[in-house]
C-alpha cells in the first residue's frame, strides 16, 4: 500500500515535473519558434505566389502540396507568443500582448484563409486557388502591418 | 503682378516636368507602399520612374540650365545664415534661383529620394515581393534595408512638410508666388533683385531628354542586370 502511495506521488511529481518544463520553454526558445514557424510558412507560400504570377509554370500536385503544409502552419506559431518572450529581441509590436483579442483575431484570419486555400487546391481547381491566395497573402499582410514593427 | 516687378523666367521645362511628376509619384509611391501585396508591382515600377527622374535631375544639376545647376544654388555658409535671418524677420530677400536654404534642400531631398530608391531595389516584404537586386544579398541584410526603407520614408515625408510649409511661408509672409512660379517658370521680382540676378542660360530641351533617356537605360540596366 505505502509503495503504491510512493509510486503514484513519485508518479504525480514527475507528470507535474514535465508539465511544468513544458509550461516553461525558455522564452528565446519560444521566439525561434515561432521564428521558424512563419519562416516555413514563406517557404511554402512563395512558389505558389510564383506560379500564380507567371514566373514559374502552375503545378497542381505542388500547389496542393505546398497550401496544406501551409495550412498546418499557419496555426503553429501563435502560441509561442506568451507574454515572457517581451524581453526578447523580435519584430514583435507590444501590441500584440495589449490587444490579446485584436490579435487572435488576426491570426484566426490566417487559419480561416488558409483552410480555404488548402481545400480548393486539393481539389485542383487553379480558379479557386488564384481567389483564395489573396486572401492569404491579405491575412499575412494586414497581421504585419498591425502587430510587425517595420 | 506689383507695379515695379518684372516677370523673369528661371525654371525651365525639365526642371517644372521633372518637380510635378515627382510630386505625383511621391504620392503614389505613399499609396502603394502602405497597401500591401496587391500594390507592390506597380509600387515596384513606380520606384525605377523615381530613381530614373533623381538621376536625370542630378546630371541636369551639372549640364543643366543656369537656375537647374548644383553650383547656381548651392551657397556658403555665412550667405544661408544672412538669409535666415531675413527670413526670420520677413525682409524681403527674393531670389531668381533658388534661395541659399532651399537649394541645399533640394540637395538633400535628392539625396534621401536616391537612398530611398536603393534601398528599395534591396527590399523585401516578407510576404511575395522583394526588389530586382534583393537576390544578390542575404536575407538578413535585405530585411536591414528594407527597415532602412521604412525609416527614411518617414524623413521624406518630414522634409516634403518642411517644404511645403516653406513655400507657404513664402507666400505668406514673404509675399513670393513661388508656386505658380514652379508652373509657369516665371518669377516676379522687384527691379533690383531682377537686374541683379545672373542672366539665365537656358539648356537645350533635346539635351534633358537626352539625359533623361541615359538615366532611364541606367535604371533599365540595374534592375533587369541583362549582362
Amino acid at each position: 500500500m505505502r509503495t503504491k502511495l510512493l509510486a503514484i506521488a513519485m508518479a504525480a511529481a514527475l507528470g507535474g515535473a514535465s508539465l511544468e518544463a513544458l509550461a516553461q520553454a525558455k522564452p528565446d526558445v519560444l521566439v525561434k519558434q515561432r521564428q521558424a514557424a512563419m519562416t516555413l510558412q514563406g517557404k511554402y507560400l512563395g512558389p505558389i505566389g510564383a506560379m500564380l504570377k507567371g514566373a514559374a509554370p502552375y503545378n497542381a500536385d505542388t500547389v496542393a502540396l505546398n497550401a496544406t503544409f501551409l495550412e498546418n502552419l499557419a496555426r503553429m506559431p501563435w502560441d509561442g507568443f506568451n507574454p515572457s518572450t517581451q524581453g526578447e529581441k523580435s519584430k514583435t509590436k507590444p501590441e500584440v500582448y495589449k490587444e490579446m483579442d485584436k490579435f487572435k483575431l488576426a491570426y484566426e484570419r490566417l487559419e480561416t484563409e488558409t483552410a480555404k486555400l488548402g481545400a480548393v487546391a486539393r481539389a485542383k481547381d487553379e480558379a479557386g486557388v488564384r481567389a483564395a491566395f489573396g486572401g492569404v497573402a491579405k491575412a499575412c499582410g494586414a497581421c504585419h502591418d498591425d502587430f510587425r514593427e517595420k | 503682378m506689383q507695379s515695379g516687378e518684372y516677370g523673369v523666367r528661371v525654371w525651365d521645362l525639365p526642371v517644372r516636368l521633372f518637380h510635378w511628376l515627382l510630386v505625383l509619384l511621391f504620392a503614389f509611391m505613399f499609396f502603394t507602399g502602405k497597401s500591401g501585396s496587391d500594390w507592390m508591382e506597380w509600387h515596384m515600377r513606380a520606384g525605377y520612374a523615381v530613381l530614373a527622374l533623381v538621376l536625370f535631375r542630378i546630371l541636369w544639376g551639372l549640364a543643366g540650365s543656369t537656375h537647374a545647376r548644383f553650383s547656381n544654388f548651392l551657397a556658403g555658409p555665412s550667405t544661408c545664415l544672412d538669409f535666415a535671418k531675413k527670413l526670420l524677420k520677413r525682409a524681403p530677400a527674393p531670389y531668381a534661383g533658388h534661395n541659399p536654404l532651399g537649394g541645399w534642400m533640394v540637395l538633400a531631398l535628392l539625396l534621401a529620394l536616391l537612398f530611398q530608391a536603393s534601398t528599395g531595389l534591396f527590399a523585401n516584404d516578407d510576404l511575395l515581393s522583394e526588389g530586382p537586386l534583393a537576390s544578390l544579398i542575404s536575407k538578413t541584410m535585405s530585411d536591414r534595408l528594407s527597415t532602412l526603407h521604412s525609416w527614411n520614408f518617414n524623413l521624406l515625408l518630414l522634409m516634403a512638410g518642411v517644404h511645403l510649409l516653406a513655400v507657404l511661408y513664402h507666400a505668406g509672409f514673404m509675399k513670393e508666388n513661388l508656386i505658380g512660379a514652379m508652373f509657369t517658370g516665371v518669377k516676379h521680382l522687384p527691379a533690383d533683385a531682377a537686374a541683379g540676378s545672373t542672366p539665365a542660360r537656358f539648356a537645350s530641351p533635346w539635351l534633358a531628354l537626352v539625359l533623361l533617356l541615359v538615366a532611364a537605360l541606367a535604371v533599365y540596366l540595374i534592375v533587369k542586370r541583362p549582362f
